[in-house]
């Protein structure tokens, strides 16, 4: 399949993993890859909830990005009364999916949770949602250390088809 | 279900700034009190402009009237068992206390878990006697089967028999526990880092409290210890001691009096207590109610020798964090997708790393994935 040319949105957990496993140069080359300012501040030490931590240089980070996006609490009001469930994920989560609901471009979004799979399913936006496994190989990138199981193509088809409809 | 939750909110908030449904009308443009009734009952739906005019004029947060993980309003009572703690740091810790109640209010019954339609209550008052409190504690001990050694059956029993919602947790320096009250559902919170004995007596204690509150309620704060000189904390003390010390069980271990000099009482206290998992200074107590050794004599067993049951400072294993049930209900949660995985690790104040082991003390057999 091609690569996708609009815009890419991703969540905190796909920023991690993709510098765990060495791909996130491939991936915002190839990709207009975008995020809001609270991933940006969750990929932080002290703020990652992950053992190790991954020591990311915010202004890098944010070099590498074509954009970081501000939410509003008014993009936010507009997200949880459309689908309460937003407010079950966590802030990185929420305000990203808060930010897409803004946004009238062909955006795709990669983020691996089942909560967050199942409010982007619940919106109507199946279709736009992505694994990081698919994104590379679409770009031709084999990634060096193995992806999580959760950023694979074939765990977002059997959440799909199975999990989320059981 | 998500609707009712703005729906609880606003009138939450209203009611905890004392405004009436006209009041609040007026102040979000309303032309009369009928609109805020039919949102407080869920019968309307906010629109977003009206959900920020509402965080405006109730002076508040977007937050509070969508976060379902989390308490609001006057929906919680707390009574914490404490010795010298700040009320900013009881304060701070008493929010995050209370969004583990709130998660699990929220998603035990969206995996399986029904919260009791019914909660139970001993029949005893301010005006009961320590007798009666005692009395009522070996009947429970009695009737629900705790055994040779209650201690060790006693949270089970209360999950299993109450829905009570059991949580052993990290605590701020000087929280012993608490017990909660919510509407429609009662927990108590344990300080897993306290010694065992001291932890069973903390659980029995709120026991009382939870089983009592209409009758009794407790305090905000009380000092704890098995010794105390509020008389509600006295009857929780006399029906937690009788719980985890029955008459019949306390007499497995022989006489007390007859010719042992203070060393050998002090050393068979420790002993019998360790084998109760209970504390030896409320095991001495214990014994001086049910008459077997004499006050004059546990007077002379000074309680610095039964601390930690007469160990010097050894540290025994905590019980790993919150509950099986508690857990449980975190796993099929994040398995349906019905919590974010992120979500769930900062409202337990642990890493997503940290969950398999959580899962894996407990027993729980969970994949994850993140």
């Amino acid at each position: 399949m091609p690569p996708h040319s609009g815009p890419l949105l991703v969540d905190t957990n796909v920023i991690l993993e993709c510098h765990r496993t060495g791909c996130w140069r491939a991936l915002t080359s190839r990709y207009p890859t975008e995020t809001v300012e609270e991933c940006v501040k969750e990929t932080q030490t002290g703020f990652q909830r992950r053992e190790p931590e991954q020591q990311i240089v915010e202004e890098m980070l944010r070099q590498s990005l074509a954009s970081v996006r501000a939410v509003s609490e008014q993009d936010l009001a507009a997200a949880l009364v459309r689908e309460p469930l937003i407010g079950h994920l966590d802030a990185g989560e929420r305000h990203l999916w808060a930010h897409a609901l803004t946004r009238a471009d062909a955006w795709i979004l990669c983020g691996p949770d089942k909560a967050s799979l199942r409010i982007g399913v619940s919106l109507g936006f199946k279709t736009r949602i992505v694994s990081l496994e698919r994104l590379l190989h679409d770009i031709g990138h084999r990634s060096k250390t193995t992806l999580g199981r959760q950023y694979g193509q074939k765990w977002l088809d059997d959440w799909f088809s199975t999990t989320l409809f059981r | 279900m998500s609707q009712m939750l703005f729906a609880t909110r606003v009138k939450a908030l209203r009611e905890g700034l004392k405004l009436t449904q006209d009041d609040l009308a007026q102040r979000l443009g309303f032309k009369d009190r009928q609109t805020v009734s039919a949102i407080e009952t869920g019968q309307r739906r906010l629109s977003a402009e009206e959900l920020l005019k509402a965080v405006q004029v109730l002076g508040t947060t977007v937050e509070a009237f969508t976060d379902p993980f989390v308490l609001v309003g006057d929906e919680a009572r707390f009574s914490w068992r404490q010795t010298g703690v700040a009320p900013d740091a009881l304060s701070g810790f008493e929010h995050g206390a209370g969004r583990w109640i709130a998660l699990y209010r929220r998603l035990a019954p969206q995996v399986g878990y029904n919260i009791p339609l019914l909660r139970r209550s001993l029949g005893l008052s301010k005006d009961s006697s320590f007798e009666d409190a005692m009395a009522a504690g070996e009947r429970f001990a009695a009737e629900f089967d705790l055994g040779d050694i209650p201690a060790h059956h006693l949270a089970e029993t209360i999950d299993r028999e109450f829905g009570i919602l059991v949580l052993m947790v990290n605590t701020v320096n000087g929280v012993s526990g608490a017990a909660c009250r919510l509407p429609e559902l009662d927990a108590v919170l344990i300080n897993r880092h306290e010694p065992e004995g001291r932890r069973h007596f903390d659980l029995a204690h709120e026991l009382f409290h939870v089983l009592t509150w209409d009758a009794m309620p407790p305090h905000h704060v009380e000092e704890a210890g098995e010794t105390s000189k509020q008389r509600i904390e006295q009857l929780a003390n006399s029906f937690a001691s009788a719980v985890l010390m029955p008459r019949a069980v306390v007499g497995r271990f022989g006489g007390w009096d007859n010719g042992m000099d203070v060393g050998a009482i002090t050393s068979k206290l420790n002993e019998t207590a360790d084998a109760l998992a209970v504390s030896a200074v409320a095991l001495k107590w214990r014994l001086v109610a049910l008459g077997v050794i004499h006050n004059s004599v546990a007077r002379q067993v000074r309680d610095v020798n039964l601390r930690n049951n007469g160990r010097s400072g050894a540290s025994q294993a905590s019980p790993p964090l919150f509950s099986r049930r508690f857990m449980d209900v975190i796993a099929r949660a994040l398995d349906e997708g019905l919590l974010s995985t992120r979500r769930a690790a900062n409202l337990l104040g642990i890493t997503l790393d940290d969950l398999p082991e959580l899962y894996k003390a407990h027993g729980i057999e969970a994949s994850m994935d993140l």
